[in-house]
């Protein structure tokens, strides 16, 4: 270990402390940074329109594709559609998620901790296809819940394909999600703090309000700008319980790379989206972000 | 657990409800895996286990279960040391501009998928990395990278910084104060990262259907591009399979480092 | 070269099978002889193809007994039709060797890479003489694709919902019962032409004046239909969630025989008739590349395509290949200029320029 100090001291030396951080970071900026020269490739396709009869782009720069995605009307509808239901998502998600984690953390039954752990990871190995067809079998026309309405005389419900089940499907989804990123955050508060508002003579709903929720605010950042950014730019779960009516952002993307092949139309598109993402995630991280995250800082 | 009937009441009725909507599309069709008919359906038309046995004889479906899993353990290899670095830079330090920092390492999930496919597509295919499998095991890692970075963050933004100015008044070098106080802590949110990284690498597939050719195919890519008309049992025996073993794999997890450490509150 | 030119826009109601006749008789394989200066063999080519029944039938049909032949291993890429379009062009754009050797893609989609100049002329293939005229591509010059069989887009029925007998016309989907239980392609792929004329509207009007089609694509909007893929209309239909759909013959047989209660029409207002082909992507090592075209060449005899369409149930393109025995008569399966009277074809040079504005149309009247 000393041999291993000196060496660190060699190689770095401590008034090069400042840099650390910087230096720790390296990497992961690195690596974004592959997406980043892809957004670079991206950004040189959206300048080009199509040519229908040579099915090439076009080697002249120009910004007719920003034109057309902000004004068809097709583009504000779906980029609308998307956004609303990242935030309700994001809301209902968190709501969810809370509780569970909370639960699977402070449960004293190693059991009972390990069941609800499995039951997080369980939906990520049925794929996208096979999981609505199973949404089929529950909630289709002649679904297990409409089925169990027949019972009681309600006529047959449509509870797949609309808007709702995009939102439902979505939430399900981003669940596992949202619980993970703040099962570690909640780990770290110490159970003791909350017995402590309790015999000062707080009411539980008190001592969560204000000991664990400001305490797990890092958590709730964190997981709040997954299922957020997630949502916006998902495009499965429109796909495969939104019946073909309740397409996101996303979708439009993927029909102008996949079906359309107009890639100039479909990079303007994702550059938008990246865009507004960055924009509503600076603006949460200005929200809530700020010192919440440096808790762990020398001061 | 400290609280009283109110707090049990809410807490339980929220969970049971997230368990149902977890688990019932994969309890429904893992029960119509053991179906004797021709479709999926719940409950079963007679059980058998016909559907396990075709797919059990499917060579390719093991290769391409392999070749998952290798991606997956690339992804998850690379995803440790970089999420945990930025992660513990991001929770100790004020890094400047910090949030320009964070919008920017969220990238992976502002950018749609389609958009970091074609992305990555071209830029590995400039650089002649098509064809081979880690690329695409690099790829699963940067876009989920931020799963790992906040996971680490969550963790390390707890750390009391007393007791890291503790170790190094007791004379405690920086690198051991880093290796004994600082990583110790942040190990929860590094297994529950590295955990997520590697059940989503395992399972991605828009990204690696634009990275993989017909020859490094990889599972989800196989099984979803194998439909067109018809959605057969055999999809359901395949999920199924696929759960044992993460099933398998978590257990395995558990008897090795236990998964209460990241689980367990202090 | 940047592409090709089409020389004909006409929009044809088509007469088959013209002068097939005149060839008749089975096409032999070009079978390499032992003396002649034939490139190396490949270990493997790879062939795109859908997944399924489609891939078992080309399975069957060519790649297996392409490789009993000359010892060539045929690998299948089951990627989707869109999605390796991206690929190969990348793949031909940055000077790759592309992913796949053959594309088996729809002849629309194939056009546009024919345009784009990613294919391979195949215009030297032996066995194109023996071929109906439905085999050359409409508009392009040469054999950048050589089309391998047609299809119909259908009005596939559960005839449980059709008490008085199956339906004449697509208005009759326009009844009130079949709120929310009639399906489309999301992109409306199949159903636009139909429209035009169940619109009121007619087919020489494509694509300069389609509002009768929007007009009726519009009403249609008005019962809440699903929008999806193949594998969602069966799905759909094994669940009773929908009472019919517009979609491909193929897969609607496909669903019938695994036990689903459909079967399937042309209207009165006809439907979409269109084919799928084979092509190679540029950039393939000289050797790939023939065996390529040999294995192309291979779909196209008697003897492959008999095998291959009997598993699609589709109609070939060399004269003397029997339909299946359950769709002998079938309107799905046009044999004689009589059946294609009702069947709509638009030329591929006016569906690749305007596909991308009906798709976003249709997309506009649904999403709204």
């Amino acid at each position: 270990m000393d041999a291993l100090e000196a060496a660190a001291a060699v190689v770095w030396p401590a008034r090069f402390a400042a840099a650390v951080p910087y230096l720790m970071l390296a990497p992961a900026v690195l690596l974004v940074g592959l997406l980043v020269i892809g957004l670079a490739y991206i950004g040189d396709t959206s300048l080009r329109t199509l040519d229908t009869s040579t099915f090439l782009l076009s080697d002249d720069y120009t910004l007719a594709n920003y034109r057309r995605a902000l004004s068809e009307s097709l583009f504000r509808t779906v980029a609308a559609r998307s956004l609303q239901a990242s935030l309700i998502v994001t809301a209902v998600t968190l709501l969810l998620a809370f509780p569970y984690a909370y639960l699977m953390v402070r449960t004293p039954s190693a059991a009972l901790r390990k069941l609800l752990l499995i039951a997080l990871f369980l939906p990520f190995f049925i794929g996208q296809v096979v999981r609505a067809y199973g949404w089929l079998i529950i909630l289709g026309n002649q679904g297990m819940v409409n089925d169990a309405l027949s019972l009681v005389g309600v006529a047959p419900l449509r509870l797949l394909y609309n808007y709702p089940s995009v939102l439902f499907g979505l939430i399900q989804y981003m669940l596992p999600f949202a619980v993970l990123m703040l099962a570690p955050a909640l780990t770290a508060i110490p159970e003791e703090l909350e017995a402590a508002a309790h015999s000062l003579g707080a009411n539980w709903l008190r001592a969560f309000w204000h000991v664990v929720l400001p305490l797990a605010r890092p958590g709730l950042v964190g997981a709040g700008l997954v299922v957020l950014t997630l949502t916006l730019t998902d495009f499965a779960m429109p796909a495969i319980l939104g019946g073909g009516s309740q397409d996101f952002i996303a979708n439009a993307i993927y029909d102008q790379f996949f079906r359309t092949s107009d890639q100039g139309l479909g990079a303007t598109l994702a550059l938008l989206l990246v865009a507004a993402g960055s924009l509503l995630v600076g603006l949460v991280l200005y929200l809530f972000g700020a010192g919440t995250l440096a808790m762990g800082r020398r001061r | 657990m400290t609280g009283s009937l109110g707090k049990s009441v809410v807490l339980w009725s929220v969970v049971a409800c997230g368990l149902v909507i977890l688990s019932a599309p994969t309890l429904v069709v893992l029960g119509a895996s053991f179906t004797a008919g021709n479709i999926i359906a719940f409950p079963p038309e007679g059980l058998s286990l016909k559907w396990y046995s075709r797919i059990a004889g499917a060579g390719d479906l093991w290769n391409a279960f392999q070749r998952s899993l290798y991606v997956a353990f690339v992804c998850t290899l690379a995803a440790i040391p970089v999420g945990t670095l930025a992660g513990i830079a991001l929770a100790k330090y004020a890094v400047r501009p910090e949030r320009t920092i964070q919008v920017y390492l969220l990238l992976p999930f502002t950018i749609p998928l389609i958009g970091s496919g074609i992305g990555l597509m071209l830029l590995f295919g400039d650089l002649r990395l098509l064809g081979q499998l880690w690329p695409v095991g690099i790829a699963c890692c940067v876009i989920n990278l931020p799963f790992m970075i906040w996971a680490v963050m969550a963790s390390a933004s707890a750390l009391d910084p007393e007791l890291e100015l503790a170790a190094a008044s007791c004379g405690a070098p920086p690198l051991s104060t880093f290796l004994h106080v600082t990583l110790p802590a942040v190990v929860p949110g590094v297994i529950s990262g590295s955990l997520l990284m590697f059940i989503l690498a395992l399972n991605e597939f828009l990204v690696s259907l634009l990275l993989v050719d017909a020859r490094i195919v990889t599972l989800p890519v196989h099984i979803y591009n194998s439909i067109r008309s018809i959605i057969t049992p055999d999809l359901a025996a395949i999920s199924v399979v696929f759960i044992a073993c993460a099933a398998a794999a978590v257990l395995l997890l558990d008897r090795l480092v236990g998964l209460e450490i990241f689980l367990k509150s202090k | 070269m940047k592409g090709q030119k089409f020389d004909s826009t006409v929009v044809l109601r088509r007469t088959f099978l013209k002068g097939a006749a005149a060839f008749g008789g089975a096409a032999a394989l070009r079978v390499p002889h032992a003396f002649a200066q034939e490139p190396a063999k490949p270990a493997e080519i790879i062939v795109r193809a859908w997944g399924g029944s489609w891939v078992d039938s080309l399975k069957a049909g060519v790649s297996d007994p392409f490789t009993a032949k000359t010892g060539v291993a045929v690998r299948h890429d089951l990627t989707e039709d869109n999605e390796i379009q991206p690929k190969v062009w990348a793949a031909v754009a940055q000077g790759r060797v592309p992913p796949i050797h053959i594309n088996w893609d729809t002849t629309t989609n194939a056009t546009k890479s024919a345009l784009r100049g990613v294919t391979e002329d195949l215009s030297d293939l032996a066995n194109l003489k023996n071929t109906t005229d439905l085999a050359k591509p409409v508009g392009l010059d040469g054999y950048p694709i050589v089309n391998t069989y047609g299809y119909v887009y259908v009005l596939a029925f559960r005839p449980e919902a059709f008490p008085d007998g199956p339906p004449k016309s697509w208005k009759d989907l326009l009844d009130p019962k079949f709120k929310g239980r009639i399906a489309f392609y999301n992109d409306g792929i199949g159903f636009h032409f139909p429209a035009q004329v169940a619109g009121g509207g007619k087919l020489e009007d494509i694509p300069g004046n389609m509002q009768p089609a929007w007009d009726f694509i519009a009403k249609m909007k008005e019962q809440q239909p699903l929008l999806g893929e193949d594998p969602d209309f069966t799905a759909w239909f094994q669940r009773g969630e929908i009472d019919a759909a517009c979609t491909i013959s193929t897969n609607a047989r496909e669903a019938k025989k695994n036990g689903v209660n459909i079967d399937w029409v042309v209207p009165a207002e006809g439907a979409k008739f269109d084919t799928d082909g084979l092509w190679i992507p540029k950039g393939l090592p000289e050797n790939e590349l023939y065996w390529a075209k040999e294995y192309i060449n291979f779909a196209l005899t008697k003897e492959a395509q008999q095998v291959w369409l009997d598993g699609l149930g589709l109609p070939g393109v060399v004269p003397g290949v029997n339909p299946p025995a359950d769709l002998a008569d079938d309107p799905s399966y046009p044999t004689s200029e009589e059946d294609f009277k009702n069947l709509i074809r638009i030329s591929s040079k006016v569906q690749v320029e305007n596909e991308s504005e009906w798709f976003s149309k249709f997309k506009s009247i649904m999403q709204g």
